[in-house]
């Protein structure tokens, strides 16, 4: 009976911890800006293949115009700025366990990411397009019925396709891989007949590839990018939606812009 | 051949897989071996709940565990893991169960009459198991044994998923970048050595403890 009791009492207090613990948290507010600003470091969670928005140059080093612009706003809030690669598919996972405290990687607003986080304004446009090797008959999105068609797994690629089901249904099929590369690889093995793609990111490619691919006149999806923050975050996402913004007025985005893509293409405070 | 400008890199990805392999040996066979024995307990109250053990991570994905173990315990418990912590706890918990049955069919596999006839020659139940058991259970367990470790060392590769970055992704990255898929074939080629590697050193050792056979 003496353990019984010695049970019930030791669960209890184990109840009980947990639950103020729940309510010591609830109760201090928005912390999310001071914990940055506390630990010096803003901890960037970043898909590390994804060029030109981020990936690895040749010496190793994560470069790209995202990483550029989110350097320059750590250093205007006087913390240091930390790239964590993560995989992709894990990025909510990743900002809810706090081992990230933003999402900054050609992150399109859509959404279901709306409600799932908290997103600054948009800083860029982007549309997500249609990749086919340059000797396809496909010239439209019709054309593509009974195809099929290639996009990164969890990519807004896979959003937008999911935005317009009429289309989706006319594809044969929808192959779903792990990054882009793999997706235009793919095509270029003839496994799929076409790729869909954040232009930005279809841009890097056709830069270097040249003549082997065409991209179809007619979108898919027009979209934005912005910064992903975990919901309760106010404080951290406005302190950066503000950097951004005075970024924006002094030129320092055009800049970095131009240095990427060789016209300011930014639309933050436009 | 663009393998010799992002060699280093790879390397620095080989570097990580094998401190995923090395330290997943360090603790899955010691723990492996444990868990062998108290499965082999009669006493139900230990025997159910190591089965359990056994059933959910033989049952389940690996890369499940390993996304399990990096997120669940900071979302739930609010305790941050470290990646690399999360990484070798999964591969660890994972490695054990395998290597535990592994262990156990070696020790089941020798007849009880031999512990009965260490008995009989005056060994103590310890000097029998060390002395007469073990030797024949690790020549009986060794291939098996190769082959996990074999298996351990391509399975690193998983560890990407919560953001290690060992060699697959290292060669992915490259991938990403040039476009080619040479980083991944560089990568196979560095996989294939290290396999080599782990399967030379366990045919070494099988072939020392082959002491019996002429």
């Amino acid at each position: 009976m003496n353990k019984r009791i010695f049970l019930t009492l030791i669960s209890l207090i184990l109840v009980l911890a947990v639950l103020t613990t729940g309510c010591a948290k609830a109760a201090s507010g928005d912390q999310s800006l001071k914990k940055v600003q506390d630990a010096k470091t803003l901890v960037l969670g970043l898909d590390d293949a994804f060029p030109p928005m981020g990936y690895r140059n040749e010496s190793n080093d994560i470069v790209g115009f995202d990483v550029d612009v989110a350097k320059e706003v750590a250093k205007r809030m006087g913390v240091e700025l930390k790239l964590q690669p993560i995989d992709w598919s894990q990025k909510f996972n990743e900002l809810n366990a706090g081992t990230i405290d933003c999402i900054w990687n050609g992150y399109t607003i859509t959404e279901e990411r709306l409600q799932e986080t908290n997103v600054t304004s948009a800083y860029m446009k982007n549309r997500q397009i249609v990749i086919v090797l340059a000797d396809s008959p496909v010239q439209s999105l019709a054309d593509l019925a009974g195809k099929k068609l290639a996009l990164q797994a969890e990519s807004s690629a896979a959003e937008a396709l999911e935005s317009k089901p009429d289309f989706k249904a006319s594809l044969g099929e929808v192959i779903e891989l792990k990054d882009n590369v793999t997706a235009l690889l793919d095509l270029k093995a003839s496994g799929s007949d076409a790729l869909l793609v954040d232009e930005i990111v279809a841009g890097y490619y056709i830069a270097r590839e040249g003549k082997q691919y065409r991209i179809l006149d007619e979108a898919l999806a027009e979209e934005e990018y912005g910064v992903g923050f975990r919901k309760a975050d106010q404080a951290l996402r406005d302190e950066v939606q503000k950097q951004l913004e005075a970024m924006a007025k002094d030129g320092t985005l055009a800049k970095i812009s131009t240095e990427w893509f060789s016209k300011d293409i930014t639309t933050i405070g436009k | 051949m663009v393998t010799f400008q992002i060699l280093p890199y790879l390397l620095e990805g080989t570097w990580r897989a094998l401190q995923i392999f090395i330290l997943t040996l360090v603790f899955s066979i010691p723990l492996g071996i444990v868990i062998a024995r108290l499965r082999q307990s009669t006493v139900r109250i230990i025997q159910l709940p190591v089965r359990f053990y056994l059933l959910i991570m033989r049952g389940t994905p690996l890369i499940l565990q390993l996304i399990f173990f990096m997120y669940f315990p900071p979302f739930v418990l609010g305790i941050p893991i470290g990646r690399f912590t999360a990484v070798i706890l999964a591969f660890s918990l994972n490695y054990a169960a395998y290597f535990a049955e592994i262990f156990r069919g070696g020790l089941e596999s020798i007849p009880r009459g031999q512990f009965e006839a260490g008995h009989v020659l005056g060994f103590s139940s310890g000097q029998t198991f060390t002395r007469i058991i073990l030797p024949q259970v690790i020549k009986r367990i060794l291939p098996p044994s190769a082959s996990e470790a074999m298996t351990l060392i391509k399975d690193t590769a998983l560890a990407q998923i919560i953001g290690v970055a060992e060699l697959f992704r290292a060669a992915q990255n490259s991938t990403s970048r040039l476009v080619s898929i040479e980083p991944i074939i560089a990568a196979g080629v560095i996989y294939l050595i290290l396999n080599s590697l782990v399967a030379l050193v366990f045919s070494r050792f099988e072939k020392k403890l082959s002491y019996y056979r002429h």
